[in-house]
């Protein structure tokens, strides 16, 4: 419509001919501010003031929450099982559909021309990690599969197989990556990381159970062979039925091929670094015991 | 408070008033104005000029949305006490012309009030109050009521049953969207009711409060004035102007608040100060969800 309508409308047309809006003129609107209740006072909150009439009630000698006048209570009748137990120590995945990811790449609030990185699905707002409470990074469900178009190059902690053939269908790259709870918080904000100017750690292995899960190429694991990855991907196209499209020829072979070192937790910096960001330099360490360390 | 005089100019706003809202009951009473009592101050304002080849000084930085088009006010100098205005400047008017809100001004204005209030009120309980351990008289006998403690909240001297706890903190905050756009709101209704002005500096030839006095009261600005500027280092002779001034003050354009605008009449803005304003403004509209502490430094992508 190229028809521009006025700044502000009516209202400030209006407000032009009121009384100036001072500190005695204001108010909030009305019906937004109850009354509140006051027990003991007047005809409706006094006499008894809400408590009922004689006994335990009246008197405050109420028993315990849960007790049932001397029955078994059903809290103490239904035996125990381990359903929750040591669920608090449990590793937490937050999922990520491919439904979700084609809307941030439609939205533009995730590059598909760069590698896919937790960081960027953070900054995109695209998920919420919250490191301190057990979440190991994103798994990748493969809801909206169906309607999934894009080329990628994407590196997640978990992946459905429907998902890693909907993305390669496509013509992208699914790498499935660990990262210990510190360096996943250093991940997912890496600008008060850079502030507190500590050296960038170096990615912690998986630990024992699930080293079988990113050894294994089914699921694009980091540590697996990539000759094996390469044999998953035909037979993943055979299972799925569709034609593995042949990356190399892309012209973003380049950016599609790009895998981060297992020790490694951004794209282009290395363990060990300090960035600066009020003078925009990075701090290499030079002694050789550090550069044993980082490089081990 | 306005003072009264026989015009004829509030006559046709009550039955312009009426017109507008009809059907209903119109006004909340502290809006309802008597038609014979008039602001002398904006009636007596010069009128615009009726020439519009004033030059615009400064277009807004930020894109203005396709469907508004930027509000303009005059750009006026403090060097001489009667110069003319010397231009216009265009204000963005997703700042300077947003719907006026009184429930969110009332908001700002109480959490304002209320955030940093810190109660130090604190009563003794029978427990804390010296004395009334031992029980005053036997139980039964003694033809008095039974007491257990002399303390007790029933006796003279004795504890407070309910009262005031220690230092209380009525600390909360608002959302900073309600915050940005309780400003957003003052601005616009500021410039709406003719109370914003827009200076090029602070620059003023003398140290001397009258000079400033002076100056508005021949513009009629009105009684009480908030002067605003950008950066660390105002000038020094408005600095000393009004330091012994009451009712008009120099502030900091990050120390702008509600508050502070709604408590002066006017409102006096330079060019950078409505620079400032405007950049830091219009940020929040268009920003993502804060993903670590605000004072941490953000560059314009998420």
């Amino acid at each position: 419509m190229s028809f521009t309508r006025k700044p502000g409308g009516k209202a400030l047309d209006i407000l032009q001919n009121l009384p100036r809006i001072s500190l005695a003129n204001l108010r909030p609107e009305p019906g937004t501010k109850k009354a509140e209740k006051k027990r003991g006072r007047g005809q409706h909150g006094g006499n008894r003031s809400g408590r009922g009439h004689k006994g335990e009630r009246q008197r405050g000698n109420r028993p315990r929450l849960g007790f049932e006048g001397g029955q078994t209570p059903f809290y103490l009748a239904i035996p125990k099982y381990g359903y929750n137990e040591g669920h608090s120590r449990r590793a937490q995945y937050q999922p990520l559909t491919l439904n979700r990811l084609q809307y941030l790449i439609d939205l533009g609030r995730v590059d598909p021309t760069q590698p896919i990185d937790l960081t960027q699905l953070v900054n995109g707002r695209g998920v919420t990690i919250q490191p301190q409470k057990r979440d190991y990074g994103v798994q990748l469900v493969g809801e909206g599969a169906g309607i999934f178009a894009a080329k990628v190059n994407i590196e997640v902690q978990m992946a459905s197989e429907e998902a890693i053939a909907a993305i390669e269908r496509n013509g992208g790259m699914v790498t499935t990556g660990f990262y210990d709870p510190r360096s996943l918080a250093v991940l997912c904000k890496p600008v008060p990381f850079f502030i507190s100017g500590q050296p960038i750690p170096k990615r912690m292995l998986p630990g024992e159970d699930m080293v079988p899960y990113y050894t294994d190429a089914a699921n694009r694991g980091y540590l697996a062979d990539p000759e094996k990855i390469q044999k998953a991907r035909i037979a993943l196209a055979q299972k799925y039925g569709y034609i593995l499209p042949d990356i190399s020829k892309d012209e973003l072979f380049h950016m599609l091929s790009m895998i981060k070192d297992p020790r490694q937790i951004f794209f282009g910096l290395s363990p060990g670094w300090v960035v600066n960001m009020a003078e925009k330099k990075i701090l290499k360490p030079t002694d050789d015991k550090l550069l044993q360390y980082y490089s081990s | 408070m306005f003072r009264i005089s026989v015009t004829v100019c509030g006559r046709g706003i009550s039955k312009r008033l009426a017109s507008s809202f009809s059907g209903e009951d119109a006004l909340p009473s502290n809006l309802r104005i008597p038609s014979n009592l008039v602001d002398r101050a904006r009636a007596e304002r010069p009128p615009p000029p009726s020439d519009s080849s004033l030059p615009v000084l400064r277009r807004c930085d930020a894109a203005v949305p396709v469907h508004l088009s930027p509000v303009q006010t005059w750009v006026e100098t403090l060097e001489r006490r009667d110069s003319k205005q010397l231009g216009l400047v265009d204000l963005h008017p997703d700042v300077f012309a947003v719907p006026t809100r009184i429930d969110i001004l009332h908001e700002v204005e109480l959490w304002q009030r209320n955030f940093k209030r810190i109660s130090r009120a604190h009563t003794k309980v029978r427990s804390e109050v010296r004395g009334g351990g031992k029980k005053p008289w036997r139980q039964k006998g003694s033809g008095k009521a039974r007491h257990g403690s002399i303390r007790s909240p029933i006796w003279r001297g004795g504890g407070v049953s309910h009262g005031p706890r220690g230092p209380t903190s009525f600390y909360y905050m608002l959302p900073m969207r309600v915050r940005v756009q309780g400003l957003k709101i003052a601005l616009s209704s500021k410039l709406a009711q003719d109370y914003l002005h827009v200076v090029d500096t602070l620059n003023i030839p003398t140290p001397d409060p009258q000079y400033l006095m002076d100056l508005i009261r021949y513009r009629h600005w009105g009684e009480s004035v908030l002067i605003v500027d950008v950066g660390e280092e105002l000038p020094e002779n408005i600095l000393q102007a009004t330091e012994s001034l009451k009712t008009v003050n120099v502030i900091p354009a990050i120390g702008l608040n509600v508050h502070s605008m709604l408590k002066h009449e006017v409102l006096v803005l330079t060019l950078e100060a409505v620079k400032f304003l405007e950049n830091k403004l219009l940020w929040h509209d268009e920003r993502f969800t804060l993903l670590y502490p605000f004072k941490l430094p953000y560059t314009d992508l998420p």
